[in-house]
Order: C-alpha cells, then structure tokens, then sequence
C-alpha cells in the first residue's frame, strides 16, 4: 500500500510541479465563463442552460479526456525511454500496483477538475439552477428490440415481400436488421381507438395529481402537420390532448380526485380525425419529479469521473505496450472512431447492396460501436441540461464497470506486458 | 532453505530479437557464475561485452534466452527477492522534479517502509552521502555526482542485503570516486554482498574480492584478487594469454 500510495503521489507531483495540472484546472475555468458569451443561444434562459451545461462542460469533459489521455500514454512510455521505469521495477512493488497507482492518479487529478468545472457549472447556467428539480424519465416496458427481432424473424424470412437478398443474408445480419426495425416499430392510433402503454408499475405507484407528466412525440400517417386531439390516462388522472405541433410535448396529468393507480398504464385515446403514431420505445415517456439539480450535478461528476478513469487506464495500457508517439496515436484514433463510428451505423443500418470496401467499413465501425457504445453512452452531460435524472443505478453501473472492472482487467493486462516490453 | 549464492546464473544465454522474431544479438552466450554472500564481485568487461544484459536479468528486467538465473534462491521478478535487493544505475535517472529528501522518501515508500521510518532513514542516508544540506532542493538542479550519491542513497534506502552497482564511479571526480569506494568497502564490512561492474581495472582492483572478464557475452576469466600476487591487469594478461584474440585491449590499457 505504501509503495501505492508513493507511485500516486509522484504522479501527482509531476502533473503539479510541471503546472500541466494548473493549466488545465485555468484552462477549464476559463472555458465554463467565456462559451455562454461566445455561444449564440435561442435566447431564452433555458436555452443559456443547455448551452452552459452541455457545451461547457461537455467542452470540459472533452478537453480532459485529451489531456489525461495523453498524460496517460505518455507515462510509462517516457519513463521507459528514459530508463526510471526499471528503477522503480527493481524495487518490491508489484508490477499491477505501478499501474493501478498511476491510473488511479491520473484519474484522480481529471477528475479534481471536473469537480472544479462542475462547481462552476450553477454560476455559468444561472442561479435558478439550484432550485430546479429533474425528473425521472420511464420508458414503457416492452421486450428488448433483439427479443422483438427474434420472435419476428421466421415469420420476416417466410414472407413473398421479404427481398431476396436479405433472405440469402446470414440470420445474425437479418435479427440486426430486425433489430434496427423494431426500434423504429411505431403503434398506430386510429380514430377513436385506444392504445395503451405499460410502465414500471413500482415507478409510477402512489404517484399525485401534477407530480407526472407524459412526454410524447406524435406523427401521422401523412407525416405532415395536422391537429392531434385525444385524451391521456393513467389511473386517475389524465390530460386533454390537443395540439398543432407534432414536436414533443410534455401534458401534466392532473387528478380527477386521485391517484396514477396500481398498474402503471398509460393509455391515449385518439379524439382527432386521423390516426396516430407512436414509436413506443421513442416516443412515450412518463415524467415524475426526482431530486434536485446539485445531485443530479453530482452524480453527472461520479459517472463522469469513472469514464475518464477507463480513459486513462486504456492510455496506460498502450503505454505499457507501445512507445509514446504509437500510443498517443492509436488512442486518439481509437477515439475518434469510437466517436464517428455509432453515426456511420445509424445511417447505414444495413450492408446490402454495397460494395466489398463498404461492407468492410461498415464491419469495423459496428464492431467499434458495439465495443465503446456501452461505455460512450454513459454521458450524462445531455440528460443533465434536459433536468433529466442521472439515474443512481445507472452510476452505480459506471463506476463498477468503468472506474473497476474494466480498468482493473486493463491494468492486470498492462502488469503482465510491462516486462516483456523491458525487452525493448 | 535459503541458498548460499545469492546470484547464481547456470549457463545462462540471451539473444535479442527483432520484431519479426529473427535473433539479431547474441549478448550473452552460457554464462555461468556465483556471487557469494557478504562478498564484493566484480563483473568487468569492454563495452558490448555484455555486462550490462547480465545485470538487467539478474535484476528481473530480462528475462534469459536460456538457462536459469537466481537470486537468493529465487526468481529475479519475485517480490520477496526485489526486497532484498538494491540497485544503481549507471546514469542517475532521478525525477528531476523531486528534492532530494523527497527522492529517498520515494524509494523508501516503494521498499514498503512506514511514513516515520522512511523519514528517519531519508536523513540518515542524506547525513550519509552528504546532502543534508541541499535535502530540499530539486535534484533536477544538482551536479552528476550530487545527484549520483541521491541515487546511491536511493539504492540503500531499503537496508539491501545485495547491492548491485552499475559503473558506481562513472562521471565521479577522484575525490567523489574515492568516497564512493570507502563506503561500498564500508558496505561490505558490513556484511553486505556487493556485484558492480566496471571498465576501470583500478577501480575493480580497489574494491572487488572476486572479478570475473566478460568478452563477447562469455566468461574470458575469473578469479580472486587477494591471491593474485601481482597487479590485476597482469593477472588478466596472464589468463587470457593474447588480449588481441578477446579484443580486450582497449580495456586493458
């Protein structure tokens, strides 16, 4: 523990002495003041909000994880290169404790100025931000788009309709495609018809009279702008439904001298004279009061901090394999890819029809996605301008997998290549 | 049962390789020796002659192409064996950020020593090599040989039972180098084992109780310097019959 807690302190010193440490934490601040003067918002305060919380700290967010990415390959490679790696490989230390001190260091030091960005945060955003609340956002219970797609699949295969080229693709490209499909399924509404949708019951029990609203997003069949009318219901209250828009709509439901009942469903009911669609795993959501905007803030720095300690056990790891330049280079391509690669996917959803170099690229891009989304997904900056709740399970899910296990199974890999590496 | 070598090295080869896995250097070729406990050995050698690939194997930084290389009985890369152990690198290779103070606290820390004794030791080792004047400043700023006795500190600060010495004296002027071998005889009087190299006979001459000459990655000679009678480049002249057969004249000279 002590030759631990000896490797973090040096690691520490060195980031503050060479004032790489000082600078960022100026650099940080400076950031989270001058992006509401330089960003244009919609004018309004709320609008100033998303731009601060989203664009300033997010703007953080990003210039951290560069900086301790590059700290992080940096490490063990420079001071390979400059032989005080085997001074201390000499000693009695475990080769995972020099490992885990330095991520735990570099993290540490990221982290430290996150804190100091998010502290920031409540000034930049405008003080109301203290007295918001956020909510908590229940989506309807429904089997996952894959089940959907399995259960979907002999009926899909055996369909005239059904091009040939799919049928000739293999079963784990068409339950992709499925997938893909299911997640865009919309239910239709028609006229004086009844959809109704089912919510976790537990969420939603004992819920009062204006303590939820429902968020939903409605289409038509015509896709253009007609009038929706209808009426929402869960339980014993409900909302009158009746708007222009079609853009995303929140309805509070108010009581009729009650509760949101036992069951946790929401049903509408379509009052207008065309009908309706709703993408149920998109676009119908409950809305219920959750805690304040300091500990959703909180929590925001929690799973922020525990994706920056991955980071920076993935830069270490390349540092204990590779040299510097080759490191820093791989890691900034790794991200890059990581970044673009979720998009490539969502526009391409499918390979049919292209060419071999296409379908190549296509592959390595879902294979990236399906390797970093788990992890790139768990951003809560946009939840957290939205006054969405940073669900506690969700960061509880993030520090064990991204501040744990996954660094811990990164530094026992690094431990186990940094003597071979010696070899030169 | 603790074995009485504390090195020990058993035919021991090493061949360095490229990225393709073709041997490229054969640096050391079935070495074999045995540095006793409480003795000073001495591995001497011109450059390339693969002192310093022994070193790092029997350091645990190289791993051997072929046979074994103990150290008190154990595998360098043990941690139980790395406790006992103390090492000086040929260059200093100190953090040039730290003070000295905080510099041996470092390795003291990594030797497992608790906060208190750790600091004890610091001033006591700074006492030592006498820096307890400059404790504070950052070895960034010091001289080769100040920042050469921080080092040596370093490598003493966990009570060593084997010292293992790189060119201890390399970049020392003669009044440093002087100290540096009264307290590596110091050392040993105290019963600590001591394996330097060196490419200076004298130097060699001064401290060692055994030497062995490595050429070309192999044992050239070996011998104990109390018995030789005569002066340890002849005795290496006398062994190795022609130097120009081992290129070992540049060496000898």
């Amino acid at each position: 523990m002590r030759a631990f807690l000896g490797i973090f302190q040096l690691e520490l010193k060195a980031l503050s002495r060479s004032r790489s440490l000082l600078m960022l934490a100026a650099a940080s601040a400076a950031w989270m003041f001058v992006v509401p003067r330089l960003v244009v918002g919609d004018g309004t305060a709320e609008g100033m909000r998303e731009v601060c919380l989203g664009y300033g700290l997010g703007g953080v967010l990003a210039l951290v994880t560069v900086s301790m990415l590059a700290a992080a390959t940096g490490s063990l490679a420079r001071e390979r290169a400059e032989k005080r790696l085997q001074l201390t490989m000499v000693r009695p230390v475990r080769y995972f404790a020099i490992v885990a001190a330095k991520i735990a260091a570099l993290s540490s030091a990221g982290a430290a100025v996150l804190a100091l960005a998010c502290a920031l945060a409540p000034f930049c955003a405008g003080s109301a931000s203290n007295h918001r609340r956020c909510v908590h956002v229940l989506r309807p219970l429904m089997p996952s788009p894959r089940e959907e797609a399995k259960a979907m699949y002999a009926e899909y295969m055996k369909s005239p309709d059904t091009p040939d080229a799919v049928k000739k693709a293999r079963p784990s490209t068409v339950l992709r495609l499925l997938a893909t499909r299911a997640w865009d399924r919309y239910d239709t509404v028609r006229t004086n018809a009844v959809t109704a949708w089912r919510f976790p019951a537990a969420d939603v029990r004992g819920v009062r009279s204006g303590e939820v609203s429902a968020r939903l997003k409605f289409s038509n069949t015509y896709n253009a702008r007609q009038d929706v009318a209808g009426e929402l219901r869960l339980g014993e209250l409900s909302a009158a439904v009746s708007n222009l828009t079609q853009a995303v709509l929140v309805f509070p439901l108010a009581d009729r001298g009650g509760e949101a009942g036992e069951e946790g469903v929401l049903s509408f009911r379509n009052l207008g004279k065309d009908a309706l669609m709703l993408r149920p795993r998109r676009d119908v959501e409950l809305l219920i009061p959750a805690d304040s905007f300091f500990w959703n803030l909180l929590r925001s720095w929690v799973e922020m901090a525990a994706t920056l300690t991955l980071v920076v056990a993935f830069g270490l790891f390349l540092s204990a394999s590779l040299g510097r330049p080759v490191a820093l280079f791989t890691a900034i391509v790794f991200l890059l890819v990581s970044e673009m690669s979720p998009s490539v996917v969502e526009q391409y959803p499918d390979e049919f029809g292209a060419t071999l170099s296409d379908r190549i690229g296509l592959m390595v891009a879902r294979t990236v996605t399906e390797v970093s989304h788990p992890i790139s997904s768990m951003n809560p900056l946009e939840r957290l301008s939205r006054d969405e709740c940073v669900e506690p399970r969700e960061v509880a899910r993030a520090v064990a997998v991204n501040a744990f296990a996954l660094p811990l199974a990164l530094a026992l890999l690094a431990a186990f290549v940094l003597p071979f590496k010696q070899e030169g | 049962m603790e074995a009485e070598n504390v090195v020990s090295l058993d035919n021991v080869s090493k061949t360095f390789r490229d990225f393709w896995l073709r041997p490229t250097v054969s640096a050391v070729d079935g070495l074999s020796l045995a540095v006793r406990r409480g003795e000073v050995f001495g591995l001497l050698g011109p450059n390339g002659s693969g002192k310093s690939t022994t070193i790092k194997m029997i350091l645990g930084l190289l791993s051997p192409s072929a046979g074994e290389v103990k150290l008190f009985g154990l595998s360098p890369r043990s941690v139980a064996a790395r406790r006992r152990l103390g090492y000086l690198p040929e260059l200093s290779f100190l953090h040039p950020f730290l003070t000295a103070a905080e510099t041996i606290g470092y390795y003291a820390g990594l030797c497992g020593l608790s906060r208190r004794e750790a600091s004890r030791r610091t001033r006591e080792l700074l006492a030592m090599v006498g820096l307890e004047s400059v404790a504070k400043r950052p070895v960034g700023e010091f001289s080769k040989g100040m920042a050469r006795r921080v080092a040596l500190a370093s490598a003493l600060v966990g009570r060593p039972e084997l010292l293992v010495l790189d060119e201890p004296t390399s970049g020392l002027d003669p009044i440093s180098t002087k100290e540096v071998k009264t307290l590596v005889k110091a050392l040993a009087q105290g019963g600590m084992t001591v394996l330097t190299t060196s490419h200076l006979l004298a130097d060699a001459e001064d401290i060692c109780d055994r030497v062995m000459i490595l050429n070309h990655g192999k044992s050239v000679a070996e011998g104990e310097v109390s018995s030789l009678g005569t002066s340890l480049e002849e005795f290496f002249l006398a062994k190795v019959g022609s130097v120009q057969d081992f290129a070992l004249a540049p060496f000898l000279r």
